[in-house]
């Protein structure tokens, strides 16, 4: 964070938000860090963002993808956004406080 | 956790107290696992939120309640480890640049209670100055009730008719020759001389017979509130139905029952209770007064200044409030700026008795219980209109504030009542102007000491220790029926002048102030004291 003024503009709409659950609680166990991605976000993007971001050291990145609910409203289907999720290993010794923000 | 005494001065205490900062922490730890079962928060099902969430969000709070948590401990602690009886609320200070992980330094400002040792109760001695009930008293009463009770006689047709007789009239009114509003009336009543209607009327009805019809002309005055007739002239035309002279009531049988009541007898035996009630009202002024004098007189310790300050401040407000409304507000406001000093003093013997009667009460176990108290009230609720009691009722069950105020005028009374019954007690029987003198006698007597302005001084002494019986005697003195209570809130007010006039005291007006504070001020003098 410190060296914001280097960071590129762009890894800020990689990177949503944290997701914070008690599953990813879980994760940060192993040293992983869940966020919210951007549906488009490609793993080496995701990878670039967080290394850039919270200058940390990436081992890893899984995504999911998940798929908006079908609801109806007034008798007509709509269907809800998805949403990209990125499971974000990290080195060992780094970590990254999810509830500071950025 | 570390204190430090860093005054000890007559009453005054501080000290310093210093809380690690290893004790909050544990205290916001122990917080946060205590709501973590009910935190909800997006994301966890209840109660799964792990700790450092929990932290994270409601830290802020959870810290300042902590904080003050401590604090409110650390004070009690240093009350129970000094044994320190605080005459007020402690003022207690946060030192400056406090944050979360330092040490928190308190500094804790309190006046304690002076030890007041319960004082020796047997050496009292009292003197008590009865007035029996003459019967010419109560024919007086009786006379007076019969004097309120007028009726009229037909009188016959020649009679002529003469101050104080009662005319039956139908009259019409009009302002040349138009009728005006409210200037016509049938069967009026109106008796000659009593100055009902406007000047000229009755008078020029004087003389006039049951049948007459008459004209007569009139002027309504300059000031008469209805403005299309001031100043004007008007002529009214008047037929006299009926000239009625005033018949004498006859005190017997009869007029008892037209009271409601039995006989004459039960009359007589209701007005000399009356009569009885009131005298021993004076009887116990007279009582209480010796006791309190005795009790001051034996006792000077210091009382707590802020105390004293706060007892000032109250006679001070309602004083200049009772400036505000007086005639002459700035002459009001110097001569009250001028007794400053008395009303201090005033305040300061009142703060000691206070404290001193609340002692003797506790050393000796005088309680109000919960029936007196429910009965106090409902007294006070009475006072109320009727969709207010109940109100009134659940305001006083939450406030204990209030019911303090309440119940202190009652327990100072329940104190003296238990003195009374220690104290030796000699009878004397005296009339009624002699235990009144008495009683202004004592003022007097407390005002010499206090040099300044002893006429001044007089009437607030009484008011720093008879608020409760200052209320009493008043309607008392009123003599006839009416219920007490009503009356007492507003009687010593008006009472106090004429009261005061035998004694020949200056300033009415300030006494007449003065006197009206008691009947609000016990309640409030003693809640501090109690507590």
């Amino acid at each position: 964070m410190a060296k914001k003024q280097e960071i590129d503009a762009r890894h800020y709409d990689v990177i949503v938000a944290p997701h914070i659950t008690e599953k990813s609680t879980l994760a940060s166990e192993h040293n992983a860090v869940v966020f919210k991605v951007a549906n488009d976000a490609t793993k080496p993007q995701i990878k670039d963002a967080v290394e850039a971001l919270f200058g940390v050291k990436v081992t890893g990145v899984n995504t999911i993808v998940v798929k908006g609910k079908t609801k109806r409203w007034k008798g007509k289907p709509y269907k809800r956004t998805d949403l990209k999720k990125a499971v974000v290993t990290l080195a060992e010794g780094d970590s990254i406080d999810v509830t500071s923000g950025l | 956790m570390q204190i430090k005494e860093t005054t000890n001065k007559g009453l005054a205490r501080a000290y310093e107290v210093t809380i690690p900062a290893g004790d909050i922490a544990a205290r916001v730890e122990a917080e946060v696992k205590k709501i973590a079962p009910q935190v909800r928060m997006p994301g966890f099902r209840p109660g799964k939120v792990p700790a450092n969430l929990v932290k994270k969000m409601h830290g802020e709070q959870l810290h300042a309640q902590a904080v003050n948590d401590v604090i409110r401990e650390s004070v009690d602690k240093v009350m129970q480890d000094k044994q320190l009886r605080p005459a007020m609320q402690p003022q207690i200070d946060l030192a400056e640049g406090y944050e979360e992980g330092k040490d928190a330094v308190l500094t804790i400002d309190l006046e304690i209670l002076p030890a007041v040792e319960a004082p020796d109760l047997d050496g009292l001695k009292l003197e008590r100055l009865t007035v029996p009930v003459a019967d010419e008293a109560v024919d007086e009463a009786l006379a007076n009730i019969a004097g309120q009770q007028k009726s009229y006689k037909d009188a016959p047709k020649s009679k002529k008719a003469a101050d104080g007789d009662q005319l039956i009239i139908d009259f019409t009114g009009s302002i040349d020759g138009v009728e005006f509003d409210g200037g016509k009336a049938e069967d009026a009543p109106l008796v000659i001389g009593s100055g009902q209607f406007i000047p000229g009327f009755e008078e020029q009805l004087t003389g006039s017979k049951t049948g007459d019809e008459k004209t007569i002309t009139v002027t309504f005055p300059e000031d008469y509130p209805a403005e299309n007739l001031a100043g004007k002239d008007a002529q009214f035309a008047i037929v006299v139905k009926q000239v009625k002279v005033e018949s004498e009531t006859k005190v017997d049988d009869d007029f008892a029952k037209s009271l409601g009541l039995e006989g004459i007898d039960q009359l007589k035996g209701l007005l000399r209770g009356q009569l009885e009630q009131e005298t021993n009202g004076l009887t116990r002024t007279q009582m209480k007064r010796q006791l309190l004098d005795q009790l001051a007189a034996g006792h000077d310790f210091d009382v707590p200044q802020k105390m004293v300050d706060a007892e000032f401040d109250q006679i001070w407000a309602q004083l200049q409030q009772e400036a505000a409304q007086d005639e002459n507000p700035e002459q009001a406001m110097k001569d009250i700026e001028a007794e400053k000093d008395d009303y201090r003093k005033i305040a300061e013997r009142r703060v000691r008795l206070g404290l001193l009667l609340s002692e003797i009460g506790q050393k000796n176990g005088v309680e109000v219980s919960q029936q007196e108290m429910s009965m106090l009230v409902q007294q006070a609720a009475q006072q109320y209109r009727q969709e207010d009691r109940e109100r009134f009722i659940q305001y006083v069950q939450s406030e204990p504030m209030a019911a303090a105020q309440l119940r202190a005028p009652l327990y100072e009374d329940k104190v003296v009542d238990f003195l009374f019954s220690k104290a030796e007690i000699t009878d004397r029987e005296v009339t009624r102007e002699e235990l009144e003198a008495a009683i202004e006698a004592d003022e007097s007597e407390q005002a010499a000491p206090a040099k300044k302005a002893p006429a001044k001084k007089k009437a607030p002494a009484k008011k720093a220790e008879d608020a409760k019986p200052a209320a009493k005697k008043a309607p008392a003195k009123k003599a006839d029926a009416a219920g007490d209570k009503p009356a007492a809130k507003k009687a010593p007010a008006k009472k106090a002048p004429a009261e005061k006039a035998a004694a020949e005291k200056k300033a009415p007006a300030k006494k007449a102030s003065a006197e009206k504070a008691p009947a609000k001020k016990p309640a409030a003098k003693k809640a501090p004291a109690k507590k």
